[in-house]
C-alpha cells in the first residue's frame, strides 16, 4: 500500500482522460457492434485511438494551419508546405468547458471548439488560425479565440453567392489569405507548388468519389459511420497516409462487392443524413441510426460529403487562374445554410436520395445551430413535395438523451420498413 | 459499345478539338485545291474573298448579296433565290448547330491559336464583368440588323430615306477581319488596303483595317474576343432551337460549382447557374464542349445528337483530364 505513488490529476490530464473515454467508446462501438467489419478500416480506428486516446502528435515538424470551416482552401495550405488542421470539435468534454464561456444557447460545436482553445490542450496545436466569417457563431468564436493568445486571421466570407460582387469579394479574400499565409510561412506560392497540391487533393477526392460509388450498391459494403470516420480523419491526418489507407480500403471494397459481403441487414432502410455536421466523437445520431438497423448511404454535411464532393477545375494553369478556380469552388458550390437562399442544398439532398436509392432522410440540427434549425422547415416541405420521408432531430453533445432519441429513430426506421413492405 | 462510350467520355477534348479545328481550317481555306467545296452557304466564316482554294464560303456574303435587289425583283425570282439560299444555310446549320463556331470557323480557330500563343507566354486572360457582358451581347444583333438592312437600302428607299451608295453592298464583309486574314493564308495579302475610290470605301476599308487590328490584339487578351460581336452568331441563334446537335444540362445533378463557367471561353453564366433549362445552347455558345469536359458531375452536361448522347460529363473523365488520377508526392520535396 505504501509503495503506491499517488499523484493528483491535473485539469489537462483529466480533460484528456475524459476525451479518451468519449473517443474509445465510439471507436469500440463502430468496431464491434456491426457485422462483417472491414479489415482496412483498422487504419482509421487506430488513427483515432492514437490521436485521441494516446495523444500522439502527427505533425511535430510541420506548420499547423488551423481552419474553422471548410472554406479555407487546403490546396493553398499544402502548396505553402503547411498542414491544414480543421478545428471543428465534437467532444462533450470540451463542450462543457466552452459552456462556461459562451451563451447557454450557443451551438455545441462552437462551444466545444472554444472550450478546446480555452483549455489550450492540443495534440497538434495550430500555429496560426484562419477563421472564415461563415455563420455568426463561428465568426464570433474566431474573435474569442484570439483573446486566448492565438494568432487568428479572419477571412471575409460573403453570405450570398449569386452575385458577381460576392464572387469577386471572396476571390480577394482568398488572395489575401494566400498572402497572409505566405508571409507567415515565409514561402512563396508558385504556379508549380499550387498546381501540384491541387492535383494531390484532387487525387484524394477522386478516391473518396470512388468509395462513394460503392455506397450506391444494392448490397451495401460499408457503414455510414465508417465514412464519417474516414472523412473526419482528413481533418487532421497526414494526407499521404490517408490516401494510402484509402487505396487499400478501395481494394477491399471491390472484393467485398464481388463477394457480396454486406454490413446491412435484410431489410435495412437506406438513409441520407443531413444537417449539422457529425464531428468525431459526436456520432450520437449516426450511431443510433445504424444501430437501429438503418444505414447511412450518403450525407449532405460539411464534415463529409460536402467537404469532398466538388473538385477544382482549371482551364489555364496560371497561378491566378488557379486561385480563382479554388475560390469559386469554395464559394459557388458550397451548400451551407448560412447563405441567403438555399435551394442548392435541397436539390442536392433530393439528388442524393435518388442516386443512392435512399428510403428516407434524417436531418440533425444541433440545438443552437441557428441556420440549420431555421431552414429545416423549408427542407421538410421540399421533401414532402418530393415524396421523401424525413425525420428532424434536434440534438446536442450531451450523452443524456440517448433513450428518447433512440425511441424516435427506431420508430422512424420501423415505419420506413413497414412502408417498404407495403410497397412490395 | 459501352467501352467506346467510356473512351469518348474520357477523351482529351482539348487535343481532339485542336486537331479537328486544324483539319476543318485546312479544308475550308485550301479545300478548293483538292476539289473540295461545300458551297457558299456555310454557317461559318469561310471567306468569299479567298477566291483561290476555298473549300466553302460564308453565308453572310451571300445573304448581303441576296438582299441587294429592288422590291419588285425581290418579290419575284430574287426572293426565290433568297429562300433557297437561306434554306441551304439552315440545313447546314441544323446539322452541327453552333459547333460551326467551336469546331469549324477559321476565325474562331485563329483566335484559339492566338490564345494558345498567349498561354505559352504565360500571360493571363482577361474577362468581362457580368454587366459589361450583358451590354456587349446586343452588339452582334445590331450588326446583324445593319447587315440585313443596308443592302436593302442600296436598291430601295426605305421609309422614304434616300438610297445608300453602292460601295456599301457588302457592309459586313468590308469590316470583317476574315476578309483580310483568311486569304492571307493562301498568300494573298491583297485585302490589306484602304480603298480611296469613294468616301464610303475609304470609311469602310479603314474600319476594316482597324477591326483586324482589334481582332488580333483583342483575342490575345480575351479568349474568343471576336465571337462576342459576331453577327453570324446572332443569325445562327435565330435558328438554333430545332438544330440536331444540342448541349443538354440536367439541372438536378448540378452542384453549381462553376467549373463549366470557368472553362467557358465565352463566360456564359447560365451554364453554371441555370438549373431549370434543359437546352443550354445560348446565343453566345460556340458548342466547343469545353464545359462538358470540365464538369465533374456524372451526366450533368452532355452533347446530344438527334436524341443520342455522344459526349457527356463523367467523374472519371474529369479526373483524367485534370490529371488528378495519379498520386503526387509534394511534401517530400523538402
Amino acid at each position: 500500500m505504501s509503495n503506491i505513488e499517488r499523484t493528483i490529476e491535473t485539469p489537462k490530464e483529466k480533460q484528456n482522460r475524459h476525451k479518451a473515454m468519449e473517443a474509445i467508446k465510439v471507436i469500440n462501438s463502430i468496431k464491434d457492434d456491426f457485422k462483417s467489419p472491414i479489415e482496412s478500416m483498422n487504419y482509421f480506428y487506430d488513427l483515432f485511438e492514437r490521436v485521441y486516446c494516446k495523444n500522439e502528435s502527427l505533425h511535430n515538424d510541420k506548420t499547423k494551419v488551423g481552419t474553422m470551416c471548410i472554406q479555407i482552401p487546403s490546396e493553398i495550405i499544402y502548396a505553402l508546405d503547411g498542414v491544414p488542421i480543421r478545428l471543428c470539435n465534437g467532444f462533450y468534454t470540451d463542450d462543457e468547458i466552452g459552456s462556461d464561456l459562451l451563451p447557454q444557447k450557443a451551438c455545441p460545436l462552437v462551444k466545444a471548439t472554444v472550450g478546446h482553445f480555452a483549455s489550450n490542450n492540443f495534440i497538434d496545436k495550430p500555429d496560426i488560425v484562419f477563421s472564415p466569417t461563415t455563420c455568426d457563431q463561428k465568426t464570433k468564436a474566431g474573435t474569442i479565440i484570439r483573446n486566448y493568445g492565438f494568432k487568428v486571421i479572419d477571412v471575409d466570407f460573403p453570405r450570398t453567392k449569386e452575385s458577381e460582387g460576392s464572387r469577386e469579394y471572396w476571390r480577394k479574400s482568398i488572395k489575401q489569405f494566400a498572402v497572409e499565409l505566405s508571409k507567415f510561412k515565409n514561402k512563396k506560392l508558385t504556379k508549380s507548388n499550387l498546381e501540384a497540391s491541387i492535383k494531390k487533393i484532387g487525387y484524394a477526392q477522386s478516391l473518396y468519389h470512388k468509395l462513394s460509388e460503392y455506397r450506391k450498391e444494392e448490397i451495401l459494403p460499408i457503414l455510414g459511420l465508417d465514412m464519417f470516420l474516414i472523412t473526419n480523419a482528413f481533418f487532421f491526418d497526414k494526407i499521404d497516409s490517408w490516401t494510402e489507407a484509402m487505396e487499400i480500403l478501395l481494394k477491399e471494397m471491390k472484393i467485398r462487392v464481388d463477394k457480396k459481403i454486406t454490413v446491412a441487414g435484410k431489410r435495412s432502410p437506406r438513409i441520407v443524413f443531413t444537417g449539422s455536421p457529425p464531428i468525431f466523437p459526436n456520432y450520437k445520431i449516426p450511431l443510433i441510426i445504424e444501430q437501429s438497423d438503418a444505414l447511412i448511404v450518403a450525407d449532405e454535411t460539411c464534415s463529409s460529403n460536402r467537404m469532398f464532393n466538388d473538385m477544382v477545375a482549371v482551364d489555364e494553369w496560371n497561378l491566378y487562374d488557379m486561385i480563382d478556380s479554388i475560390s469559386d469552388k469554395y464559394l459557388k458550390a458550397c451548400t451551407c445554410p448560412i447563405f441567403t437562399t438555399n435551394d442548392d442544398r435541397i436539390r442536392r439532398i433530393i439528388d442524393l436520395v435518388k442516386n443512392y436509392k435512399a428510403d428516407a432522410v434524417i436531418y440533425q440540427a444541433f440545438a443552437g445551430c441557428t441556420v440549420y434549425e431555421m431552414e429545416q422547415r423549408s427542407v421538410l416541405e421540399a421533401m414532402e413535395k418530393a415524396g421523401i420521408a424525413i425525420l428532424y432531430i434536434e440534438s446536442d453533445y450531451s450523452p443524456s438523451q440517448q433513450g428518447q432519441l433512440s425511441t424516435r429513430i427506431e420508430a422512424f426506421v420501423e415505419s420506413i420498413k413497414n412502408r417498404r413492405r407495403r410497397k412490395k | 459499345m459501352s467501352n467506346l462510350k467510356k473512351k469518348i467520355n474520357n477523351m482529351n477534348l482539348v487535343r481532339f478539338r485542336f486537331w479537328f479545328q486544324i483539319v476543318a481550317f485546312l479544308l475550308i481555306v485550301y479545300g478548293g485545291y483538292i476539289g473540295f467545296d461545300l458551297g457558299d452557304k456555310l454557317p461559318t466564316f469561310a471567306c468569299v474573298y479567298n477566291s483561290d482554294g476555298t473549300g466553302g464560303k460564308c453565308y453572310l456574303g451571300m445573304l448581303q448579296h441576296d438582299l441587294n435587289h429592288h422590291w419588285e425583283t425581290f418579290l419575284g425570282f430574287a426572293g426565290y433565290a433568297f429562300s433557297i439560299s437561306l434554306g441551304m444555310f439552315i440545313v447546314w446549320f441544323w446539322l452541327l448547330n453552333k459547333a460551326w463556331c467551336g469546331f469549324v470557323c477559321p476565325l474562331g480557330t485563329m483566335q484559339d491559336w492566338i490564345t494558345a500563343f498567349r498561354k505559352k507566354l504565360k500571360i493571363r486572360f482577361s474577362q468581362y464583368d457580368w454587366s459589361s457582358r450583358a451590354k456587349i451581347k446586343s452588339i452582334k444583333w445590331i450588326l446583324l440588323i445593319l447587315l440585313l438592312i443596308i443592302p436593302v437600302m442600296i436598291s430601295n428607299s426605305v421609309f422614304g430615306l434616300p438610297t445608300l451608295p453602292n460601295g456599301l453592298s457588302m457592309p459586313f464583309c468590308d469590316i470583317c477581319p476574315g476578309r483580310m486574314l483568311i486569304p492571307a493564308f493562301t498568300g494573298d495579302f491583297g485585302q490589306f488596303y484602304i480603298d480611296f475610290s469613294s468616301k464610303t470605301e475609304i470609311v469602310m476599308t479603314t474600319l476594316g483595317m482597324i477591326i483586324v487590328g482589334l481582332f488580333l490584339v483583342g483575342s490575345f487578351i480575351k479568349k474568343r474576343f471576336f465571337c462576342y460581336f459576331c453577327p453570324m452568331a446572332a443569325l445562327q441563334y435565330t435558328f438554333s432551337k430545332p438544330a440536331l446537335l444540342k448541349l443538354y444540362k440536367d439541372g438536378s445533378k448540378c452542384t453549381k460549382c462553376g467549373d463549366c463557367y470557368r472553362a467557358c471561353d465565352m463566360d456564359i453564366l447560365e451554364i453554371a447557374d441555370d438549373v431549370t433549362s434543359k437546352n443550354l445552347v445560348t446565343e453566345d455558345c460556340t458548342l466547343c464542349l469545353k464545359c462538358v469536359a470540365a464538369c465533374p458531375e456524372e451526366g450533368c452536361l452532355e452533347a446530344n445528337f438527334v436524341g443520342k448522347t455522344i459526349f457527356e460529363s463523367t467523374k472519371e473523365g474529369f479526373i483524367i483530364r485534370m490529371a488528378m488520377d495519379k498520386k503526387r508526392e509534394l511534401n517530400e520535396q523538402h
